[in-house]
């Protein structure tokens, strides 16, 4: 049998996560370097539909393995299932998103299988046929290639380093559904519990001012918030380091765990650049980056960058800002 | 009940790295700002409230790495942990997740812990991996980037929530013994007691040659680090506060954003 590439599928509420999608693309490209063939799995208690779906979007084969247990994304049930399935169809990768899901279940999946681990990938290389993958070390400011050392390799992707495609392919991917084993587990998981706090409209924001841990403190928070008055359509974005200081609130998180925003333009203030907070506001328009620190991780995906201190810079830009519009 | 935490000592993350003369890691030295991995102190944190709610609980901490490392496990007691193991490993590079994920299993194995708790990643390999490999290997349940947990009095289970995107929950109960690890933002770690301080300073650290424990091979190669293109850098503004500020609006408004 061709070597495969096994997908797992990611979803809420029966629907399957756009990052997915760019896991697809992943796979479509490691593809084209091993000659690997990539199959979609997707576990739940009612995936028929998903399965159909992926398979009509992307053409590829879907599996889908089904059974109460798989309500929600559990480690303890993915990783029972899923050992069970992959040992018949003996993937050579087996990979999924650097979510919240993806890098809960991987480490311990790869364990089991006795595979090789590689987590937040965002780029592949292929040198005298031998396959190894990027990621960022460092808060972004080293990049890593490391090859598994094992025939079998699990993979997280980092959201945002591959786009989803719209592949409009010929004919849909053969879909086969099949009944998860009964399996018993010391974990379970009970509910999903929505966001408490109302969401900030980060979406329909047309700049995004964002405030990372390099602004220094809590008050200077003010210099940020007056920023982003100049502009109409404008909210604030926070790092990640900033919400967990408590100078701002979860649902101004970019990034990894926290959103994804495209605005016309994001003002990064004071933020290293982690990969994490990057493959949150990457697909900006314009990113315009205020860091003291010159060697930045952020500077690398900003368009304009300003190497100076926030505190003493922006209250002369808000002056500037003031006086062009007196002059217009 | 016993917890075992896990901390990494990472170099600070504003200070510069480079690359050694081999290319597969980076250069430390004597003046290198180390400190203790910041996720890695939400976990202290959340284990010593877990001390002050329940009877009964000793906490102890664990690092794997070389001499350096040392300060690190004295400043988890100096938090408040009341033992701390150091697993001296050889040489001053790279270790993969896996590698330091199968000593403090194997750790474990000879120590009873009802609960591990690590921090959800490290900030300078940033693989989010030990705290789930740990688990896999002693075959207890895990839970990653947790924001909140409960132990059931009958200290049988624990009731986690892990973040997961979009600032939801996932909720669910896992059968001790378990690891967790720790999401930051979870509470606010503390400053060391003096009286803390002083009781660290006096006290052992165990040490453990690496060498010493029957330690699995390494499952990942690094095969070489680099510095990311720099070919995405934008234009850097240059002049003054004034010029900057000056060029940076008329970019702007060329741009139609003012």
């Amino acid at each position: 049998m061709k070597k495969q590439i096994a997908i797992i599928a990611e979803h809420h509420k029966e629907s399957v996560v756009s990052a997915t999608f760019e896991a697809v693309s992943f796979a479509l490209e490691l593809s084209n370097l091993t000659e690997a063939k990539p199959v979609i799995i997707v576990l739940g208690k009612s995936i028929k539909e998903m399965a159909e779906n992926l398979s009509k979007k992307t053409g590829l084969d879907v599996v889908g393995i089904e059974g109460g247990p798989l309500e929600f994304y559990n480690a303890e049930q993915y990783k029972f299932t899923l050992k069970y399935y992959l040992e018949s169809i003996d993937p050579e990768y087996i990979c999924m998103t650097h979510t919240a899901m993806g890098l809960d279940l991987a480490p311990g999946l790869a364990t089991r299988l006795d595979a090789s681990c590689i987590t937040a990938v965002e780029g592949i290389k292929s040198q005298d046929g031998k396959i190894s993958f990027l990621r960022s070390m460092f808060g972004g400011k080293l990049r890593a290639e490391i090859m598994p050392k094992l025939k079998k390799s699990v993979i997280t992707i980092l959201p945002g380093a591959w786009k989803a495609q719209e592949l409009d392919p010929m004919e849909n991917g053969h879909v086969d559904i099949k009944a998860a084993p009964s399996s018993i587990s010391t974990s379970r998981t009970i509910t999903v519990k929505e966001a408490e706090e109302e969401t900030l409209n980060l979406d329909d924001a047309e700049v995004i001012v964002a405030a990372g841990r390099g602004i220094g403190n809590e008050e200077n928070l003010h210099l940020v918030k007056d920023l982003a008055k100049i502009f109409n359509k404008s909210a604030i974005g926070a790092s990640k380091a900033v919400c967990d200081l408590g100078w701002l609130g979860y649902k101004h998180q970019i990034g990894m765990t926290g959103r994804t925003v495209s605005p016309r333009l994001y003002i990064a203030c004071g933020i290293s650049g982690s990969s994490q907070h990057i493959s949150g506001m990457k697909d900006s328009q314009i990113v315009v980056s205020i860091n003291i620190d010159p060697n930045a991780a952020i500077f690398n995906v900003s368009h304009y960058c300003i190497v100076e201190d926030l505190a003493t810079f922006i209250p002369v830009l808000l002056e500037e800002f003031r006086n062009f519009v007196g002059t217009t | 009940m016993k917890i075992l935490i896990c901390v990494k000592q990472v170099i600070d993350s504003q200070a510069p790295v480079t690359i050694d003369e081999s290319g597969k890691w980076v250069k430390y030295g004597d003046s290198s700002p180390f400190r203790m991995n910041r996720y890695d102190e939400f976990a202290i944190e959340e284990a010593l409230r877990i001390k002050e709610t329940l009877n009964d609980v000793s906490v102890d901490a664990i690092s794997v790495g070389p001499p350096r490392v040392s300060s690190t496990v004295r400043k988890a007691m100096e938090m408040g942990a009341e033992k701390g193991i150091h697993i001296l490993t050889e040489g001053d590079f790279f270790i993969t997740p896996f590698e330091v994920a199968s000593t403090i299993a194997s750790y474990v194995q000879t120590n009873n812990y009802a609960l591990i708790l690590t921090g959800a990643m490290s900030e300078d390999d940033m693989n989010s991996q030990v705290g789930q490999v740990i688990a896999e290997i002693l075959n207890r349940p895990c839970a990653t980037l947790v924001m909140h947990q409960e132990i059931r009095e009958d200290k049988k289970e624990v009731y986690v929530e892990r973040e997961i995107e979009g600032g939801k929950r996932e909720c669910l109960n896992l059968q001790l013994p378990a690891v967790l690890t720790i999401q930051s933002g979870i509470n606010i770690p503390r400053y060391p007691s003096l009286s803390n301080v002083l009781r660290a300073r006096k006290a052992q650290i165990l040490t453990i040659e690496a060498t010493a424990m029957n330690i699995p091979a390494k499952r990942e190669h690094l095969v070489a680090l680099s510095y990311p293109e720099v070919s995405s850098r934008g234009t850097f503004i240059e002049g003054s506060q004034r010029e900057k500020a000056k060029e940076l609006v008329s970019i702007l408004h060329e741009k139609s954003l003012i």
